[in-house]
């Protein structure tokens, strides 16, 4: 389920034709101008290494997760084998962390498919149909802009619950707006290109235009953005979590790490340091993954609408 | 222009009429009922719902009985006369004092990190802007979005592990006194600095490019006269749709860094009220919150509109749905991106448009 959302391997610059060929040695100069940008190639084999980690979590954590030692609390680093101490509840702080980056590599992932869907479906309809679904949208839009998207995933949580179904759910359905309308802009554009009315001259339908003609064509920014939003999910899972509103304990999560370290940081500043900083090395290799593809890939057209 | 002002008045009410409608049905599939918090006794409102029923009191206005409808009529028009009645959690108070209270406290915070952003954020701009395509320009545009891309809260983690760990200087956490509002404010201002100069540069670059510039020049004026008189002047306009995001964003949008600090501020508020699922106080704070960003935006629009008097025209021919582009709410990452990618400003990778010094000296530059 991750690795494929990730991998630059479908972009097709919106303003190739629908010839197949040039699409291809397109993408191929995209990732060639890519593995150039040695700042993105080398976050894109870090987060590979960090998929593995989160993956493999239960085999490479040295130690249990949720196993208290309530002798041992609060103990230094590299004491009695723990390589980052224990927690307040003498939990092993490095493989929490190790499971902390599987939870937010999930929830990020995850929560981002789930507004990439709902964008989809949404932008598509909008843009090709037009008239009354797009005002409503448009209208739509609008109001969810006036909530600010934490404010809207606090509010589902606390309807929803504190599971990782829910949460989830609830970071999805509060991002998926500003793709919408990405995909919205884009249909507008593709929709008068040559190559579509040519499809619906010989009668193909809707549908098929917007899946087999549409879709192909504005991929490319979709992946930008995607690709800067993961990471936005995965700060809006931490977010939660300092919030006190995140997966339920014990799961760990950066975010509880760093709330409930947060009481004893003037004796123990490695509780907090020591998620944070592999926190923003995640969230930063993303970042940089999705500038490099935005530069690689350039085909933002000054298009927001 | 005022028929204008008119109608994003009506479109605001609406908008926020059509908030408190979603918050309030989504508040009504929470679970458990309002009797159900009161038979756990988690909160003070055991004497509350079997109390004398009449008047004020919280089972009159919330209990099983009421129906929703009603339940939502009483506490908007509650909330237009500014007395929304007690909240679950602590029925002595009413839901616009606690607010009331809570909303100076973010204040204090917002309006000082506001200025801070603008005070930094000029001078970085204009230096990556004027030095394009130098060392300095790289390298600060290459911070400035790293620190875009990190989120807010972790500088006030920074701070404190440099300023309260390692120094010792400042507090850790709470709300006593002076010295307690300097790593927050520092803190909120560090996100909105690193957007506000990407802007500045980008906006000034622009500027540069524009063909009274190389007039100004060709008349003699001096580099410096020039840069302050001309560029910076026409290159702050549109910086004004960003200045009214960041402070509605840094009024409401505190929430981790006072949850985090302890700060008794309206983000910790609206957190507190979500935890114990205080419906009324969720529902006073969200509008509130709702309510400054419209209002904000409004501003802004309305700013803009008078500082330029092309978007005054089309203000006043506009559509419905057109109206000039707005910083709006997005993700600062997304926002500059959308605004700022145009191929220009590519976060100091290799840009292929001219040094806007030398296209500006011999003015041979293509617009695009």
């Amino acid at each position: 389920m991750t690795a494929t959302t990730t991998e630059p391997i479908e972009p097709v610059d919106p303003h190739s034709s629908t010839n197949h060929e040039s699409a291809q040695s397109e993408l191929g100069r995209g990732w060639a101008r890519f593995k150039r940008n040695k700042l993105a190639f080398g976050s894109l084999i870090f987060m590979g290494v960090l998929i593995v980690v989160a993956l493999g979590a239960p085999w490479l954590a040295p130690m249990s997760y949720t196993e208290q030692d309530l002798t041992g609390r609060l103990l230094a680093p590299l004491t009695d084998g723990h390589l980052l101490g224990t927690d307040q509840l003498g939990r092993d702080v490095f493989s929490r962390m190790l499971y902390s980056l599987r939870t937010a590599l999930m929830i990020g992932f995850a929560a981002e498919l789930v507004a990439l869907l709902v964008a989809l479906v949404i932008g598509l309809w909008a843009g090709w149909r037009g008239g009354r679904t797009e005002s409503l949208l448009m209208s739509f839009t609008d109001v969810m802009y006036a909530f600010p998207t934490y404010l809207f995933s606090v509010l589902l949580v606390v309807i929803m619950g504190r599971t990782v179904f829910a949460i989830i759910l609830a970071i999805g359905i509060a991002g998926w707006v500003t793709q919408a309308r990405l995909v919205r802009a884009q249909v507008l554009k593709i929709k008068n290109f040559e190559y579509v009315e040519a499809a619906r001259s010989i009668g193909t339908g809707g549908v098929a235009i917007t899946v087999r003609h549409i879709l192909p064509n504005a991929v490319g920014p979709l992946l930008v953005t995607t690709s800067f939003a993961i990471p936005g999910a995965i700060i809006a899972e931490s977010g939660l979590a300092l919030l006190g509103l995140g997966v339920a304990p014990p799961t760990p999560s950066w975010g509880g790490m760093i709330v409930d370290g947060y009481t004893y940081v003037l004796a123990h500043p490695h509780l907090i340091a020591a998620p944070l900083a592999l926190f923003s090395l995640t969230v930063l290799a993303f970042t940089w993954i999705g500038d490099g593809l935005r530069d690689a890939f350039d085909s933002s057209e000054e298009d927001s609408a | 222009m005022l028929a204008y002002v008119a109608r994003r008045l009506v479109r605001l009410v609406l908008s926020l009429i059509a908030v408190s409608i979603i918050t309030f049905g989504l508040l009504q599939l929470v679970p458990g009922s309002f009797s159900d918090l009161a038979e756990v006794g988690s909160t003070a409102l055991g004497d509350q719902t079997s109390g004398d029923g009449g008047g004020d009191s919280l089972a009159s206005r919330y209990g099983d009985q009421v129906p929703a409808w009603e339940q939502y009529a009483r506490f908007m028009t509650g909330l237009v006369q500014w007395d929304m009645g007690p909240t679950f959690k602590y029925p002595q108070s009413s839901v616009e004092e606690l607010m009331g209270e809570a909303f100076l406290v973010s204040l204090s915070l917002a309006v000082p990190a506001t200025l801070l952003t603008l005070l930094v954020a000029i001078p970085i701009g204009m230096v990556a802007a004027v030095k394009k395509d130098k060392l300095a320009d790289y390298g600060s545009i290459f911070t400035l979005t790293t620190i875009q891309a990190l989120p807010g809260y972790l500088f006030a983690l920074v701070l404190v592990l440099v300023f309260s760990v390692g120094l010792g200087w400042l507090p850790v956490r709470g709300w006593a006194g002076p010295e307690y509002m300097v790593i927050p404010v520092v803190a909120l201002a560090v996100q909105p600095t690193a957007m506000l100069a990407r802007y500045v540069r980008s906006s000034m670059l622009e500027a540069l490019r524009d063909e009274y510039v190389v007039a100004a020049l060709a008349k003699g004026g001096s580099r410096r006269t020039v840069l302050v008189r001309h560029v910076l002047r026409n290159s702050l306009i549109p910086l004004v749709t960003v200045v009214g995001p960041i402070f509605a964003a840094l009024a409401t949008g505190t929430v981790f860094v006072e949850v985090l600090l302890g700060i008794p501020g309206l983000g910790r508020l609206f957190t507190l009220a979500a935890r114990t699922r205080d419906m009324p106080l969720l529902m006073g704070t969200t509008l509130f919150f709702a309510l400054i960003l419209m209002v904000m935006n409004l501003i802004v629009d309305l700013v803009y509109g008078l500082l330029d008097p092309r978007i005054r025209h089309q203000q006043r021919t506009s559509s419905r749905w057109r109206r000039p582009r707005r910083a709006g709410l997005l993700p600062a990452s997304q926002l500059v991106d959308s605004r700022t990618q145009g191929g220009r400003d590519d976060g100091g990778g290799g840009s292929e448009t001219p040094s806007p010094d030398v296209s500006a000296a011999d003015g041979t530059e293509v617009r695009r």
